[in-house]
């Protein structure tokens, strides 16, 4: 089958179309909601805040495993924090999506159209992403503007590079969650666990050398450790894209088996749902 | 519901009934032909495009129209609504913009649609839906319920609209899923009448009627008060034997009751003889025409 160049623009337009609608039509409901809409910002700056004075209170206690890291440890807290929002946003958003448009009754509207599944739902969480990206910038920035966050060394080409095969990596385990939902509606194990497990091991809050060496261990087997590692590296040291391979490697061979084997489970979580005539039921 | 025995075609330019009873698997077989569910066994084809397994073109030749209120964003315009789905039916923004002015025309939505869709009274919801179903200008559509619960005004409206501008002038095959008899006589070249998921019969309604053997049904008109009715005639059960109670409706001095009888087994003079033999005093009793409603029962009895 052959297309001419004016047919395959606009089949690059339409596949484009559809992600902005979604995303379009995300904002148009959020911001009618100004007051939550608004408040998740002011939300940001009171979490700031009050990392900020513990990290004054507390900081000096973890200081010793802070020397690999060019800041104090509001800055490693800080960096933690926004980006381990990806993580939440990846493994909530899909399955969240799933059951809210199931339980709103858009889904079954959305499913009749000539959009596959996995756009639909691919689609239906890039604002939550695009949110997300702009709570860790303001995040960056209050940290920058008013706590003293150091980013004059930051290499931000290598740290978006992480980002994205962060989101990637993060969003193969989302799929997998929305697989669950497709089939057991509700009450998702795999999230639970790997949400709990990550902010506990990963590295978040408090650098991994601290937790006991099995624990240690255990938290090498999380994609968040070296994506949260790599990129304090990348913005408070400068590292280059070399110097980060040790975390970047890993972070690939988590995204390379995850990501198909997570679409193949979801692509058959969907045929057992339209099967079982249950694709729409929450 | 599960389908068991179905099989039935439909011609191009015909509005089709599915017709049952809640429960029948009317709704089931509408998603099966717009690939929401895959069946096990059988075979459903839309244009000899297998139902299962062309879903790309299944899509591209059907709208569905989703009744569900619930199935738009409430948040937004109706506007916004359809350019969102026009969006994810690989419209261009131009094409779309110009289609949903013309939806707009034929649905008589022109001073609502870009008000947010929270306002839209249940008839305006309605016809949103339908504009929806239309946007690719889809030669065959699929309608679950079209006028399920709107007001009588609203639901004449939508059926003359559905008939006279969607089958009659823009000349779309329309399966329609209704447990609406009248609905169905009112609007449907054809119907068939599904019950636990079989087909039990497939034609035009007079055909149908013409086929089923109708005995007459009676009308009793009762002095007694409609508790003393039940009470005396012990309902639900049925306390005379092959005399089954239709339905039963309270009047100003009395009950108004409709029943049916097996003739083979019983006359009108003893079923009179029986009622006044169980303490009820029978004002009048006279033969009435099976209604379509009597039919449909008696189709899916």
């Amino acid at each position: 089958m052959t297309y001419s160049r004016k047919s395959l623009i606009e089949k690059g337009i339409l596949n484009l179309k559809k992600p902005l609608a979604f995303i379009y039509k995300d904002f148009i409901s959020a911001a009618s909601y100004k007051f939550s809409f608004l408040s998740q910002f002011v939300g940001i700056f009171i979490t700031a805040l009050a990392w900020f004075f513990l990290s004054s209170l507390f900081g000096g206690a973890v200081s010793a495993h802070l020397d690999r890291y060019d800041g104090d440890y509001f800055s490693f807290v800080i960096i933690g924090i926004a980006f381990a929002n990806y993580l939440q946003v990846a493994l909530r958003s899909f399955s969240t999506n799933i059951r809210t448009a199931q339980t709103l009754g858009t889904l079954e509207a959305m499913l009749v159209t000539q959009t596959s599944i996995p756009t639909i739902i691919i689609s239906s969480s890039l604002y939550n992403f695009i949110m997300t990206s702009f709570r860790v910038i303001v995040y960056l920035l209050i940290g920058a503007i008013a706590f003293g966050l150091n980013l004059g060394k930051a290499n931000y080409s290598v740290a978006i590079l992480v980002l994205v095969i962060t989101i990637v990596c993060f969003s193969s385990m989302g799929i997998l969650s929305a697989s669950f939902i497709m089939v057991l509606k509700k009450g998702n194990p795999l999230n639970w666990i790997f949400v709990n497990l990550s902010w506990l091991l990963g590295g978040v809050y408090y650098p991994i050398s601290v937790l006991p060496e099995w624990l240690e261990k255990l938290s090498y087997l999380l994609p968040i450790t070296y994506s949260l590692e790599a990129m304090r590296l990348a913005l408070l040291n400068g590292y280059s894209f070399r110097l980060l391979l040790p975390n970047i490697i890993p972070l690939l061979i988590f995204t390379i088996i995850m990501l198909p084997l997570s679409l193949f489970i979801f692509n058959f979580a969907v045929k057992r749902a339209k099967m079982e005539g249950s694709l729409v039921q929450y | 519901m599960a389908l068991e025995d179905i099989t039935f075609q439909v011609a191009e330019g015909e509005l089709f009934g599915l017709l049952g009873p809640n429960g029948a698997g009317k709704t089931t077989l509408v998603k099966v032909l717009c690939n929401m569910i895959l069946p096990t066994s059988g075979k459903g084809y839309i244009f000899d495009h297998d139902v299962s397994r062309s879903s790309k073109a299944i899509k591209r030749l059907i709208g569905y129209v989703v009744s569900e209120e619930r199935s738009f964003f409430w948040r937004l315009t109706g506007r916004q609504n359809l350019k969102f789905f026009a969006a994810l039916n690989n419209m261009l923004s131009h094409q779309a913009d110009t289609r949903i002015a013309e939806l707009v025309d034929l649905v008589g939505l022109n001073n609502h649609i870009d008000k947010a869709f929270k306002t839209y009274s249940t008839g305006m919801k309605q016809k949103l839906a339908i504009a929806r179903g239309l946007l690719t200008d889809p030669p065959i559509l699929f309608l679950d319920e079209p006028t399920r619960a709107l007001d009588p005004v609203a639901t004449r409206n939508i059926r003359h609209f559905i008939r006279d501008s969607i089958v009659d002038s823009a000349k779309k095959t329309v399966v329609i899923a209704t447990n609406n008899m009248h609905e169905a006589e009112e609007m449907c070249d054809r119907v068939a009448i599904i019950d636990k998921g079989i087909v039990k019969i497939c034609d035009t309604i007079t055909k149908i009627k013409a086929k089923i053997e109708q005995t007459p049904n009676y009308v009793l008109i009762f002095t007694n008060a409609i508790q003393q009715i039940r009470k005396n005639l012990q309902l639900p059960k049925q306390a005379i034997d092959s005399v089954r109670v239709l339905s039963m409706a309270p009047m100003d001095h009395g009950t108004r009751v409709k029943i049916e009888y097996d003739p083979q087994r019983v006359e009108p003079p003893d079923i009179m003889k029986q009622y006044i033999r169980l303490g009820l005093e029978i004002q009048a009793f006279y033969p009435e025409e099976p209604s379509l409603d009597d039919v449909f029962s008696k189709i899916i009895d």
